[in-house]
């Protein structure tokens, strides 16, 4: 197995926001004076371009600030990640994540950076065969649902993640994926074809935990859900334009620890109307032939837009955990302020009604950036 | 091999025009600050797009044309008129949607049409890029690029937000 996972207990978050700043800003100014197209000034959000070499820097960090119920207050940097795309010709393109996670915890007794977590998040190439079909190989997000395509801080609408995103499955793959969009009765229908085998291959491998820590010393519950092997597929439809999007997943799966094989469905939807942003998401997950009881839930949730890009966000959730064989319902009420593109701060409170599945209840704010 | 006319407000040229570009003479001009031209490189030959496909193409879920080769779409600046008049003709979408949109590809790994400051950045561009695709005021069109469809700007651009047309492209 070829973890590469390491603890950086001697990086500082402001010498790592240095090297960054390094990094990205040194090569903008070179980039508007080269340029024979009077390209636009680099804008956050956007990630740093090159045309000339095809490549594009970007990334995002956050900061997370908890007061959950019962426990000390406590913030976090939760993730710096950088997203580095390059095009090789016209038709391959390289996209790699490398995301320092936990990067630091910081409560009454101090800043711990033990924690501190290096790790590959996505690896992999993408070859365009066709106006219809394009193959990716390498670690890559698993396609359920919409979440876990979008997890990234600045671009969901909550500090805290839903369960059903996260909990009955592996989120990253290691192997091969077809993918595309085709047209049907002027709608747009997206398929997605995948096969994991992360045994085999073993590709920058993380530690794939099922559930967030959320400012405390490791997670409530432990478990982690990375697959052995993986077959599956997604599919969405957009209808109107994208105003609504309705998908389905599939996913036969092994898991390394506990070794034991799953078949899980999902399926999706994201509305979007004039004064209302609706979504949800729901999985099953049944056990192959083993005693473990079935693993279901899901969400919905609604984003209601108010003056001065203030968005009023409302989600409720229901899931019920195989281990332990437990049922949460967690509801959740926040804000987002999203004026300058590229920042989201967010503020909201959650409560759950079992909290030994890893959500705890209590107030949650943070300030995310997409560079 | 236009199907479909997904939206009212787009007129698709005769694509039975030579490789060396409009001709003029045989288009009706009703007002040339009012339509919006989506142009090609003359480099190509004339690429096979219907207004459904320009969407695709601009939210980049296709990335090759029917030969191939990959589309390089192009816009103009956030603040521009005709990028929103773009937006609204022909992606149906406003700014928030759009931003939220590419925040989500740019996570995918999916890279937003790269902007040019200009439209005669746009045409300049376009004319020397084979696969890419922009667009730009009609009377800012030159022999150099293909138009491949026009778009009435009436309702979405006004025209007192729009450039004014330079004499030497107005034919």
């Amino acid at each position: 197995m070829n973890r590469i996972a390491c603890r950086l207990h001697r990086l500082t978050p402001p010498a790592l926001l240095l090297a960054l700043g390094v990094v990205l800003f040194r090569p903008a100014i070179a980039a508007g004076d080269d340029s024979p197209w009077e390209t636009d000034p680099y804008q956050l959000g956007q990630g740093l371009y090159f045309p000339q070499q095809g490549l594009r820097v970007g990334g995002y960090a956050d900061l997370h600030y908890y007061d959950l119920d019962d426990e000390p207050r406590s913030a976090s940097i939760d993730d710096l990640s950088l997203i580095v795309t390059k095009d090789f010709g016209s038709r391959w393109k390289l996209l790699s994540e490398t995301d320092l996670s936990e990067a630091a915890i910081i409560t009454r007794r101090g800043v711990s950076t033990s924690d501190a977590t290096l790790e590959v998040e996505r690896l992999y190439v993408d070859y365009y065969a066709s106006s219809a079909a394009t193959f990716r190989f390498g670690k890559f997000l698993t396609p359920v649902g919409q979440w876990n395509l979008i997890h990234a801080d600045p671009l969901v609408w909550t500090v805290t993640r839903p369960l059903s995103t996260a909990a009955a499955f592996s989120t990253s793959a290691n192997g091969a994926m077809m993918y595309g969009t085709r047209t049907l009765a002027q709608d747009d229908l997206d398929y997605t074809l995948y096969v994991d085998d992360t045994q085999a291959i073993g590709l920058a491998t993380d530690a794939d935990s099922a559930y967030g820590s959320y400012g405390r010393a490791g997670a409530i519950n432990p478990l982690r859900n990375e697959f052995d092997r993986a077959a599956g597929g997604q599919t969405h439809y957009h209808w109107h334009d994208d105003q609504l999007t309705i998908g389905g997943s599939f996913v036969a799966y092994e898991l390394r620890d506990p070794r034991k094989s799953y078949r899980l469905g999902g399926l999706d939807f994201d509305w979007t109307g004039s004064h209302v942003e609706l979504s949800g998401e729901g999985v099953y997950r049944t056990p192959n032939g083993a005693q473990t009881p079935s693993e279901y839930g899901g969400y919905l949730q609604a984003v209601i837009p108010l003056p001065d890009q203030l968005f009023l966000v409302g989600r409720f959730e229901h899931f019920r955990n195989s281990t332990p064989n437990v049922t949460d319902n967690i509801s959740t009420v926040g804000l987002n302020y999203r004026g300058v593109a590229g920042l989201v701060f967010r503020i909201e409170r959650t409560h759950a009604s079992h909290e030994y599945t890893g959500l705890p209840s209590g107030w949650f704010a943070s300030v995310a950036v997409l560079f | 091999m236009f199907a479909r006319l997904k939206y009212p407000r787009i007129v698709l040229l005769a694509l039975t025009l030579g490789a060396g570009g409009i001709d003029y003479a045989a288009e009706p001009v009703p007002s040339e600050q009012a339509q919006m031209a989506v142009i090609a490189s003359n480099r190509d030959s004339l690429p096979k797009i219907d207004d459904g496909s320009l969407r695709e193409v601009y939210l980049k879920r296709i990335f090759l044309n029917s030969d191939g080769r990959p589309y390089i779409p192009v816009n103009l600046p956030p603040t521009h008129p005709l990028r929103n008049a773009f937006l609204s003709a022909v992606l149906k979408m406003n700014a928030p949607q759009m931003q939220i949109y590419w925040d989500r590809r740019y996570f995918q790994g999916v890279s937003p049409p790269y902007v040019l400051g200009s439209q005669r950045a746009v045409v300049k561009f376009v004319a020397a890029t084979p696969g890419a695709i922009g667009y730009v005021q009609r009377c800012q069109v030159t022999p150099d690029v293909h138009v491949i469809l026009l778009v009435s700007l009436t309702g979405v651009a006004p025209a007192d937000m729009l450039e004014k047309c330079p004499e030497a492209a107005t034919p």
